[in-house]
């Protein structure tokens, strides 16, 4: 017993190795970093990611790891040089974040979020929209919305992501500075004063999920005016953003009817969220060929995934590409993984994974499972 | 028989006495009939006398020596074989051998060979022989046009290209019904096209042109005779010419999905253009569509490298590169570092 807790604490503290930096803050990593690991803090990621953000196998195998761990890598220093170089004064940019399956977007997308948080944004993060369109449970609590006509709400999935911003935002919603603008009024009893703080619009929200989608849509409006006043700056994420430009969705009306996907009164408001008429604020999405079906995932470039709604939408955008592990960081993340005892074997055993992963980063942790 | 075994128990002693004594009977009696038969005493003929016969002598027929060896050597070949034909080995004097033998047998020779005659021959195309035929048609020829020179002066003049093929072959009919179909093809820069024909005849034709050739290449197959396909190839090309010169009222409702090209100006990407510049310099926005298309982006520094680069996305298709120029082109439009490229 007391031998595997010596063990467990060795390996919990194996920090002075080749493939990792004590470097924990985004804003302060360099390209001396890129291919090594850093930790990201336990509260901090349950905070961030609790509710979802992060793939669901990256999320077993920090179980696994007990440690959360991300891999500094080239396309979110990028990113993250771009959005220190920038004036946030003028309006908001577009980063479209593209690459093949596997390659690390949505992990990117969470390195950027953490460097967010570390800077002050107000996060706006979406973590999958094809949870919300495409990729559906066959009953979907939705309804047809209240306030705009002909349009869809999903009620449920709205109070969710509501929850998410929450806590995501937990330390900025306290701002009493963050105030709303006018008066909504729910229904005859409820209504949200103006000068209201904007956590109580979030709260009546979470409270109240049949005006979930009503809320969003009220946040959307008051966070680009806050972001607008100089109130606080935004960073915006979108995670599968094409999904929203894919013509049909799996939901579908009692009548058997199948929504549109622009039917659905979300997808307008992160539509509005991601123009770029507002300042203040970043907008980093990423577009992946999995988040919509089979028969549009012939190329993994925006262009084709945005459909040409979507890129006139977003443009102009800036696009960054994920790619492939390069050698150092395969090697550092083979080391990685044989200092997490999940890779063990002889040494020849790297460049046979190698080939057999060509170095995608999902597919070599795949193959690593059974090793 | 069936009957017999069936009421008789095999291997009982009386039963196999009575069979043999059946069978003993019969083929006696046989044999005793065969004898008396064969009752006459033959003679021995030792000399064989009766069945000699007259030895045949072989009769003097008068064969005259093959036509191939007498011919001369100095001979006008093509009186011997003017005309195409089946083989025939008296009138040729070569040494032919043709047919499939094992190996290390020489092939059968000419004669009696249907090898040799299976064949088609070219027998009456001997260089003379030609010589001689073009000569004698050579009074009919007009002369060829000087200036017709050479490949290029030929595609000037006659741009249009008809191809058929003729086949020849042996069998119980000379026509091939492949030799009825016509390709006819034209360059398109040859033909009087302006901008609204040339996009309207391409809509026209579809796959007929190869982009990579400028070729226009109609073909032909539907109608029985080769004449009749020339003429169909002929009125498509006629057709589709003066169509595409007549501007139909449906026409003017072409809009920005139907162009045939991604024109940077009348689209949405310029749109955004604007309205960010103008927002970058808090300008009120309020244009309409032709304030729009004629806004003069030279203003706008580092625009003319995006609408470039939108421009070549969207025409020449979007792969790595393309995508690529577009984001070095956007940062450069926002001001943003150039992304660095890790040396793996």
């Amino acid at each position: 017993m007391f031998s595997r807790n010596l063990r467990n604490i060795c390996r919990r503290y194996s920090q002075n190795v080749t493939f990792r930096t004590v470097e924990a803050s985004p804003a302060q990593q360099n390209d001396n970093q890129i291919g090594l690991f850093y930790t990201m803090d336990k509260n901090l990621s349950k905070k961030l990611f609790g509710q979802g953000g992060l793939p669901k196998s990256y999320m077993k195998q920090t179980k696994t790891f007990t440690e959360t761990s991300l891999m500094v890598r080239q396309p979110a220093l990028d990113v993250i040089e771009c959005i220190k170089s920038s004036d946030l004064n003028q309006p908001a940019i577009r980063y479209v974040l593209y690459g093949e399956m596997g390659t690390g977007k949505t992990l990117t997308l969470a390195h950027l979020i953490h460097y967010a948080h570390d800077d002050g944004f107000l996060i706006v993060h979406v973590p999958g929209v094809s949870q919300w369109l495409w990729k559906v449970p066959r009953l979907k609590e939705m309804s047809n919305s209240q306030t705009r006509e002909g349009f869809v709400d999903l009620p449920l999935d709205a109070a969710a992501w509501l929850l998410h911003f929450k806590s995501q935002n937990q330390v900025l919603l306290k701002n009493e500075d963050l105030k709303i603008s006018k008066e909504y009024v729910w229904s005859k009893r409820e209504t949200t004063p103006a000068g209201a703080p904007l956590a109580d619009l979030v709260e009546q929200g979470i409270a109240r999920v049949k005006y979930a989608c009503d809320v969003i849509d009220a946040l959307v409006y008051e966070i680009k005016q806050l972001s607008n006043n100089n109130k606080c700056k935004t960073f915006v994420a979108v995670d599968g953003y094409n999904c929203f430009f894919y013509p049909r969705t799996r939901l579908s009306t009692p009548t058997k009817k199948v929504v549109m996907s622009e039917e659905v009164s979300l997808t307008t408001s992160f539509m509005e969220i991601t123009k770029n008429d507002w300042k203040n604020g970043v907008i980093v999405v990423t577009v992946e060929d999995i988040s919509v079906p089979r028969d549009h995932q012939e190329s993994y470039l925006p262009r084709y995934l945005l459909y040409k709604k979507g890129f006139e939408h977003l443009d102009p955008f800036v696009p960054v590409k994920v790619d492939r592990y390069s050698e150092k960081e395969f090697l550092t993340c083979a080391s990685y993984y044989r200092d997490r005892l999940w890779l063990r074997g002889p040494e020849q055993l790297e460049s046979e994974l190698k080939l057999a992963s060509a170095c995608n980063p999902y597919k070599f942790m795949e193959l690593c499972a059974p090793l | 028989m069936s009957v017999f075994i069936k009421y008789n128990k095999p291997g009982s002693l009386g039963t196999i006495f009575n069979v043999q004594v059946l069978w003993r009977f019969n083929s006696t009696t046989a044999e005793t009939v065969r004898k008396e038969e064969d009752e006459e005493f033959r003679v021995l003929d030792i000399l064989k006398k009766r069945d000699r016969q007259q030895k045949r002598t072989a009769r003097k027929v008068n064969i005259q020596p093959d036509r191939a060896d007498r011919m001369a050597t100095d001979q006008n070949w093509g009186n011997v074989w003017p005309g195409p034909k089946t083989f025939h080995p008296s009138s040729v004097p070569l040494p032919l051998r043709q047919g499939y033998v094992p190996k290390g047998q020489a092939p059968p020779g000419k004669k009696a060979n249907a090898e040799l005659m299976k064949i088609p021959n070219f027998l009456h195309l001997t260089p003379p022989a030609i010589k001689t035929q073009c000569e004698a048609i050579k009074k009919y020829c007009t002369e060829w046009p000087k200036l017709l020179n050479s490949e290029d002066a030929i595609e000037k003049h006659y741009p249009v290209e008809v191809i058929t093929s003729d086949y020849c072959h042996a069998s119980p009919t000379i026509r091939n019904p492949l030799a009825r179909i016509v390709h006819l093809r034209v360059k398109l820069s040859t033909l009087n096209l302006d901008k609204h024909a040339k996009d309207k005849f391409l809509r026209l034709v579809g796959d007929c042109y190869d982009e990579k050739t400028d070729f226009v290449t109609f073909v032909s197959d539907r109608c029985p005779m080769r004449k009749q396909n020339l003429d169909y190839v002929n009125y498509l090309l006629t057709a589709c010419y003066h169509e595409s010169w007549n501007v139909e009222e449906w026409e003017k409702e072409k809009c920005e999905d139907d162009m045939e090209y991604y024109d940077w100006d009348n689209n949405a990407s310029k749109k955004s253009l604007v309205n960010w510049h103008l927002r970058c310099n808090n300008q009120e926005i309020n244009l309409t569509d032709e304030e729009y298309k004629n806004y003069d982006i030279s203003k706008i520094s580092n625009a003319n490298g995006y609408k470039e680069a939108v421009s070549s996305l969207m025409n020449d298709g979007e792969n790595e590169d393309t995508v690529k120029n577009y984001g070095s082109a956007v940062r450069k439009l926002f001001g943003l570092p150039e992304r660095k490229f890790v040396q793996s």
